[in-house]
This record gives C-alpha cells, structure tokens and sequence, in this order.
C-alpha cells in the first residue's frame, strides 16, 4: 500500500512539474527507496482496446454511474470505462434510515457495479486513481495506466477537520476513527449505527458544519432519526445538534416543527455554535461559546472536495472555491481550458446541493454534453434538480421534502440561486415518508438497472 | 412487421395526414390479443358504472404488467403526435388517439412511471391518478409519481406536465363496444420500457405473481378494480 502510494507520488511529481499546478503535497514524499519496484507509470490496465472514443469516469457514485449508463446511451459509440476504488458498492444517501431500523444495510449495498456495467454496456474497473497527465490524455491507477479522449472525475467529498479547529493530524485521525461524520464512506455508516444501537443514554452530538457541506437536510434528519431511537427505548438521553449556522440550512419549518412536537426532550438544537475543536479523549467539544462534555457523536466537519481533485491538480484558486473545489467551467463541467476533462458531483464548485438527486439529474445532462462534445457540438445549458426528502419520524414514517432548481446568470457566469419553481414541502406526513423509501430506491434502479 | 402494422393503422390518422408528409412512427404500437375488461368476479365491466375519481387498475398485455384505466369524465384529447422515449431505440413521435366511450372519456397507460420506473404493486402504490388536485401536482385530474415528482396529464396522452420524467407514460390502446358498454385493451406502445421493468422488478415480480408468470399473457379477460381495492397504501402526495 505505501509502495504504491509512494510510487505514484513520484509520478504524480514528475507531472506536477510540468504542470506547475501541483505544488501541494509533494513535499512530503520520500519515494527513493520504493521506487525500484515497479517502472514508474509502464503498466497499461487490463482492458479491452477501446472500441470508440473512451471515456473514463472516476468515481462509482451517483454522479459516475449516472454519467456511464447515459452517456452511453446518448452516444452509444463511446468506451465507457468506471474506475472506482471500492469493491462493494453501498450508498450514503437513505443510510440515516438504518440507524432507527427503517432501513437494513441491503437496502443500501444490494446494488452490485458489475451489474451497473454488465446491464449499461460500460467496463468497471475496480482501482483507485493516482495520477494525472492530461496532456497525454492518461489516467493513472494502481492498476496500471488509462488513455482516455474524455474524463469524468466525480470522487466526491473528503472532510476538512481543519475548519473545525483540528489542525493536528494525530487528533484528525482520532477524531475520524472514533466520531466519525458519516457522510463519505460506509465503514462509517456501519460505525454510527452501532453506536446508535449501543447508546444507554446522555448526550450524543450530532455536529452541522458550516459551508456547502454534503446533503444539507442530513444531519438534521439523523438528529430525528437517533432521537427516534432514544424515544422509542425510553432511554434517558438527548440528541444535541451542534449547528454552525445561525439557522437550520434547509427545510426549517419542517425540522423545527419535528424538534418542537415529536422530540421536544429529546433533540437539543444550538444554532450559532460552530465546533473549534474536540478533545477525543476527554470527550469534550470546544464551541466559540461552550465546551460540552458528550457520551458519544457523529462529528460531521466541514467539506471540501475530494483530495483527489487536489492531487491531480484540477482545484481552482481560493477566490473561485474556498472549499478546495474543481476549477470547471460554470455551465459545462470542463476543466477551464481543457474540453477533455470534466469534474461532476460533489467535488463541483456550484452553489448546488450535494446531494444524490442533483448529481443524478446533472449527470443526465452532463452525459448529454459529452455525447455532444464528442461529436463537435455544443448544447444549451440545464439546471440539475434537487429532489430530495428528509425523514423526521421513523414510527411511523414521516417526511418532508424540497424539490428546487436553480437559476444561472449569463453575464457574471454563476448560479445565483433557487429558481422559482423550487417548492417545499414541510408538513410532514406518512405519505411522504414512504415516498423516501421509493425516492431512493428509483436512484438505484436508474443507477444500476438497463 | 410491428412497425408495418403500425402504419397502417396510423395511416387514416387526422394527425398523420395533417402533417402532410409521410412520416415514420418510431414508437410503435404493437397488437397483442384483446383482453375484455372484466370486474374482480370475472363479468365484463360497464363504461358507464366507472367512477371519475380515481384509477382503475388491470394488468395487460402481461399477467405482471399494471396499467391504469382513467374514465376522465370529459373528451380526452385525440391525435396528438408525442415523443417516446428520446433514448430509446424507438425513440421519436408517436400517435396518441385519444380517447374511447361514450364521449371518449376513457384512457389507459402503463402505470410505470417513466423516470424511474415506479409502478403500483400489491402493497403500496407510488402512481395515483389525483382527480381532485393533489399536493404535488396543484391542479386537479393529473397523474402523479410520488417518488420524485413527475406529473402527466392524461387529458393529453400522459404528456409529462412537470417534474424529472422525460416522455409520457405509455399508452394502452382501448376498444370500446357501444352495444354492451364494454371496454377491450387490444395493444400498446413503448416494449422497451416493458423489458426494463421486467427486468428491474424480477426478484419483486416472481414473489408476486411467480416465476415466468408476470411475463405471461393475460388472456381473453383482465380483472379490473379499482387502485385503493389493488394496492394496500396509496402515498397521497
């Protein structure tokens, strides 16, 4: 593994010079001695000739599986190849209704990649990315290398514990392991959910970062969910939401009216009480204002692309992202200057929720703009939808939901907001409750089936 | 031959011949054997008994097909040209008919949604026909999908009125016999769709109907009741 990793490291340095935009994270490596074992980046992937024009996506979410079925369809000439790291797919949307029983883990992981490729005419190839050339048109991975005509990367989010006050790695490290945020990977889903079937009672933090973090409405939703549970066992316990903004982010009525009527002893919300720091041992977290001793948490830090967009040099400068987000054209997700490589999901810059149905209604037009491309043609622009409900009562099953779009400004080239037709709608019922279920599983069949 | 079939059909169509040019229908209706409507104690339906205020469900042309037969109380529009599914490989236009009865009141679609293929099964129905408005839809007498969204108007052949789908909901060709006020499916349009769901739903469809037996004909007769009777849960959104 540290073979690997140092090796492409120097490959990844020998592009970064000849790119200039690598500087970060070079510095660190000490690859001299493990260079011996493999002749840096002369390994081709174990793949079929391209039949067509290849494109290759990186990442096996909602953004890369939505973009490798239509683009395929779209223009059925393309190679389509999948590159993702995991093994076993399991998604993070739909997993805060495992943690008060709605849901088992199949609902979310009964959904295999070679089924998405072998139903959808694509390749998945099971390897993680670590390097970059665009100006060979070459991807990097520890399988071997990748030449493409088109790239899709679509990583999704990494945490950025720093904006919480944790600058020391030994800390981050902690603090990932033992509370972790739930909103990138499995392994952590698997975590929270023990921890919410072990708690016996006091105080568990569920943290709201700051910034255009990973589905807005989601950890205000597992507050309800845990608190559900709390509720339901009779435990003597309380939820705290520790919420960085000055108000709930998305879908306040409906949040407000389930912490008010459903969990009125249960779910304490603080707004304005961004975290500066967490002493994991002690099991205190720092706020401006407190320092709260808790008995177990969910430390949800604030978010940034993922590092993947950083190391292969793709980030925009601090004044287009400040959360180390793909420097990419506005309307059309290329990288700026490079009609070959494109950046979709959560690791865009826009103003756009993170959240699955966004990257999925995105992904169907971003498919249409590389079928376009592809072809040397350009085609207008279309707002992605966020569609997306929030579970607030687990027994029974109640809802609340948003549906939005969002408005571009021509002349400043950016996303001014919500467009008009977006609509909420925050009385919860049951009606919407079950919707959540059926909402989430249309993704998987979109993402999965032909 | 579906195709060929198709045309000639279309061929005395207003809206075929409106065009003025000769035209190639790529969504094609296929026929598949006449089913007659029938209630759940096997006696064919009257047209007339049939309540405006929500859908009716039957399966057709397949034993694990749902389709929803919609008495609209009013004309439904007729020959309108609609575009199937414009990533399918019968992508293009299509003729909607209309509607049959009395007053061309009574339609029918497959009650899949188009978008992400959300269908009504025994336990609980994502589709509902809202005569009365609903809150996702706003006004009354459109069909709406729970799950994300998407509006239809059967008035006007399912067209998709709002929300992420794409293209109509498929159309179920009806016959209406006049003389004892019956109502026959005879074919529809859009197989593409049909192999998706069958595919899709395959571990759902062999626990509901058995194996090889949703893919199965339906026969000379249909069951026909009403949405609430077939599927437990209706999600009023």
């Amino acid at each position: 593994m540290e073979k690997e990793q140092g090796l492409s490291r120097r490959n990844f340095l020998k592009l970064g010079a000849a790119s200039g935009a690598l500087a970060v994270g070079a510095t660190a490596v000490s690859a001299g001695a493990i260079a011996k074992t493999l002749p840096a980046g002369k390994i081709k992937a174990a793949l079929p000739k391209a039949k067509g024009p290849r494109l290759v996506i990186v990442g096996g979410g909602t953004s890369g599986l939505t973009i490798a079925k239509y683009a395929k369809k779209e223009y059925p000439k393309f190679d389509v190849v999948v590159v993702e790291k995991r093994d076993m797919y399991s998604s993070c949307f739909s997993s805060n209704l495992w943690y008060s029983g709605i849901i088992n883990l199949e609902f979310l992981a009964d959904h295999s990649f070679l089924d998405a490729a072998r139903n959808n005419n694509y390749i998945y190839f099971n390897a993680t990315v670590t390097g970059l050339d665009r100006s060979k048109r070459r991807l990097i991975t520890n399988e071997g290398e990748i030449d493409y005509d088109f790239l899709v990367v679509a990583p999704g989010i990494s945490y950025d514990y720093e904006k919480i006050g944790v600058k020391d790695v030994g800390v981050m490290t902690a603090l990932r392991q033992t509370y972790p945020g739930g909103f990138v990977s499995p392994t952590e889903h698997v975590t929270i959910h023990r921890k919410v079937q072990e708690f016996e009672g006091g105080v568990f933090v569920q943290t709201v970062p700051s910034g255009n973090y990973r589905c807005l409405p989601g950890p205000y939703e597992r507050a309800c969910m845990i608190a559900s549970v709390i509720k339901k066992n009779k435990i003597k316990g309380k939820v705290l939401v520790l919420d960085a903004n000055p108000q709930i982010t998305i879908k306040q009525a409906g949040f407000h009216a389930a912490f008010d009527e459903l969990y009125k002893d249960i779910i304490q919300w603080m707004p304005s009480a961004a975290v500066t720091g967490v002493d994991v041992e002690k099991k205190i977290i720092h706020t401006e204002f407190d320092s709260i001793q808790f008995d177990d948490a969910a430390i949800y830090p604030n978010v940034r692309a993922s590092t993947l967009i950083e190391q292969l040099g793709l980030m925009a400068p601090s004044t287009k992202s400040n959360q180390k987000e793909a420097n990419i054209d506005t309307r059309y997700y290329n990288f700026v200057g490079d009609h070959r490589v494109y950046v979709t999901g959560d690791s865009r810059p826009h103003p756009y929720s993170k959240s699955a149905n966004t990257s999925n209604s995105e992904g169907k037009y971003i498919a249409k703009v590389l079928a376009a491309r592809a072809q040397g043609k350009e085609i207008p622009w279309e707002s992605p939808r966020t569609v997306c409900y929030s579970m607030v009562d687990a027994d029974p099953m109640e809802a609340i939901s948003v549906s939005a779009g969002y408005d571009y400004d021509a002349k400043k080239d950016v996303i001014t907001g919500f467009s008009k037709d977006t609509k909420l709608f925050e009385d919860r019922d049951e009606a919407k409750g079950k919707a959540t279920l059926e909402w989430a599983r249309g993704l998987y069949r979109d993402m999965f089936d032909a | 031959m579906d195709r060929r079939r198709f045309i000639k059909i279309c061929a005395g169509s207003a809206a075929a011949l409106s065009l003025g040019i000769p035209r190639v229908w790529a969504a094609s209706y296929r026929d598949y054997p006449r089913a007659l409507l029938t209630d759940i104690q096997g006696i064919p339906i009257k047209a007339s008994s049939l309540g405006t205020e929500a859908a009716y469900l039957f399966h057709y042309p397949y034993k694990g097909l749902p389709c929803f037969l919609i008495n609209l109380g009013k004309p439904a529009a007729a020959n309108l040209a609609l575009m199937s599914d414009p990533l399918g490989e019968e992508s293009g236009p299509y003729n909607w008919p209309g509607g049959v009865g009395k007053t061309s009141n009574l339609v029918a679609f497959v009650a899949i949604c188009t978008h992400q293929l959300s269908a009504p099964n025994k336990s609980i129905s994502y589709m509902r026909y809202a005569a009365s408005g609903s809150e996702l839809a706003g006004t009354p007498g459109k069909i709406v999908c729970c799950a994300h969204g998407s509006v239809f108007d059967p008035v006007v052949g399912a067209k998709r009125v709002s929300g992420p789908a794409t293209y109509p909901l498929l159309p179920v060709r009806l016959e209406y016999d006049p003389e004892n006020d019956s109502i026959a499916a005879n074919g529809m349009a859009g197989h593409q769709l049909i192999d998706q769901y069958f595919k899709s739903y395959k571990r759902d469809l062999i626990q509901e109907f058995g194996a090889g037996v949703y893919r199965e004909n339906v026969g000379d007769t249909t069951m026909t009741q009403s949405l609430s009777h077939y599927s437990e849960s209706i999600p009023a959104c």
